[in-house]
């Protein structure tokens, strides 16, 4: 362990980081999105789009992430889609997560006991109040800690996007054991500050749990 | 007009290869109470939720005020579904309460009962409001007002609901085992507000396993098994002077376990 080592690469690291942060936030957050979208778009009765959105959600659930993000960025120019490195990472995280997200928010859906959706249909309520009052509020609860574990399992899937070059904190690390031949100190300062990501994000996620199901406790709930 | 608030003829409904209504005839004068009993997988409820479409009928007509439900029959003896919003304006004037109480659990019960009057009778925010805490008021409970579902007991969320049915202000109340999920100690309250709902002319379709509320409360009662109504009558009759063997076993064994 070599602390001038690490103080002399401490900016890059920092701007590593800060990359990786960017790029999983964004990505996440795109994802999130789109996902939720896909999983809209499967309730509606049309079956060539519950078909099409089907194969993507299977695609990008089935391969590698590391292959898809060499297609898009790679073989993106073939068909006149030219990403800088960083875009291509971020589009390919938000693409790839997205699948994951899809069928987060599905099982969601699922989640919903009929009983609640016959109250409101009981009381006359129309399709889109349903959806918006009854079936989407209960459906996004039972989705929150599915949804805080797969965008823990992404903040970890950013390391990839060092192979297309994105000068994310693995690609830093990387430069920086390459340039000093120090293996150990540089994965050290790595894990370090995956850690911190982790554990600020998971901490996140429990306040934002906590927050959304007070109501389900008996002594919890705030009225 | 006259009309029946509920009426049921030859109404029919399978299950797949399962026939669980065979042809049941069953009508609801206006501040009517009739209380439908029977084993269980009789079909009672089945034919509840037949009454506001909840459950889809195959054959016979389900009647509300005069006007089918449902379907819509066209000339020529063709029957097609009724449009979705006019369905909805039907459901709007029955009220229905579930075994399971079924309230909204990310709302507060006066949350559960204005939301209704909001989305559907067009209430601002401060009339639903209003008119949701006399509702709460008027079960006893004005004074949770602010709880959440799972801050309340169940027979307190069963109140909830049965308040979230009549702030909807319906011609008439449908009770799917309103007290069968309910702590033995709990099921009097329940109980008591049906009652006052009763004595206040409420129009009521109850299927219930509660046999004392229903011989007190009930002006009709209707024995279904197997998909028909077996015996119907008043609570006198169906209770001690049926001529029904299948009637006669139930209560017998209903009066077993029950007296000690």
């Amino acid at each position: 362990m070599n602390p001038d080592l690490l103080w002399r690469y401490l900016p890059s690291l920092i701007s590593g980081f800060g990359v990786t942060v960017f790029c999983w936030s964004v990505g996440g957050a795109l994802g999130l999105i789109l996902g939720f979208a896909i999983a809209l778009a499967r309730r509606f009765p049309f079956q060539p789009l519950r078909w099409g959105l089907r194969a993507f959600v299977e695609v990008f659930r089935g391969t590698p992430f590391l292959m898809q993000l060499f297609l898009l960025y790679s073989g993106g120019p073939y068909i006149g889609l030219r990403l800088s490195a960083t875009a291509a990472g971020v589009l390919g995280l938000a693409l790839y997560s997205s699948a994951y997200f899809a069928e987060i928010f599905r099982a969601g859906f699922g989640a919903v006991p009929a009983g609640q959706i016959e109250a409101a249909t009981s009381v006359g309520m129309a399709p889109f109040d349903i959806l918006m009052r009854v079936t989407l509020p209960a459906a996004l609860i039972a989705a929150a800690p599915p949804i805080v574990n797969m965008l823990i399992i992404l903040s970890k899937e950013t390391v990839v996007l060092s192979i297309i070059t994105v000068p994310e904190l693995m690609y830093q690390v990387q430069t920086m054991a390459a340039e000093t031949f120090t293996a150990f100190d540089a994965i050290f300062a790595m894990a370090v500050f995956y850690w911190l990501l982790v554990e600020s994000v998971s901490r996140l996620g429990a306040r934002v749990e906590n927050r959304m199901t007070a109501f389900l406790s008996p002594s919890g709930a705030r009225a | 007009m006259n009309a029946p608030m509920i009426e049921l003829v030859g109404v029919g409904k399978s299950f797949g290869a399962h026939e669980v209504l065979r042809g049941v005839d069953l009508s609801v004068g206006r501040s009517e109470v009739v209380c439908l009993i029977g084993p269980s997988g009789s079909g009672k409820s089945t034919l509840l939720r037949c009454v506001n479409f909840l459950e889809s009928y195959d054959s016979g007509d389900v009647r509300i005020d005069g006007r089918l439900i449902g379907y819509q029959d066209l000339p020529g003896g063709v029957r097609k579904p009724m449009s979705a919003r006019r369905l909805r304006e039907m459901r709007r004037e029955i009220g229905m309460v579930f075994q399971h109480f079924n309230l909204w659990p990310h709302m507060t019960a006066i949350s559960n009962v204005a939301e209704p009057l909001r989305r559907v009778r067009g209430l601002t925010a401060g009339e639903a409001a209003d008119r949701a805490t006399a509702m709460l008021s008027r079960v006893g409970l004005g004074g949770r007002a602010h709880a959440y579902p799972s801050q309340l007991s169940g027979g307190q969320q069963q109140r909830v609901a049965i308040a979230r049915a009549l702030a909807m202000q319906p011609q008439l109340m449908l009770f799917d085992e309103p007290t069968s999920a309910l702590d033995p100690e709990l099921v009097g309250e329940v109980l008591e507000v049906m009652r006052s709902l009763a004595a206040e002319g409420m129009t009521m379709l109850i299927v219930t396993h509660e046999m004392g509320f229903a011989a007190h409360v009930a002006d009709r009662i209707a024995f279904i098994d197997g998909g028909r109504i077996i015996d119907e009558g008043p609570p006198r009759h169906v209770f001690h002077h049926s001529q029904e063997p299948r009637v006669r076993q139930f209560l017998q064994t209903y009066h077993d376990r029950n007296s000690f």
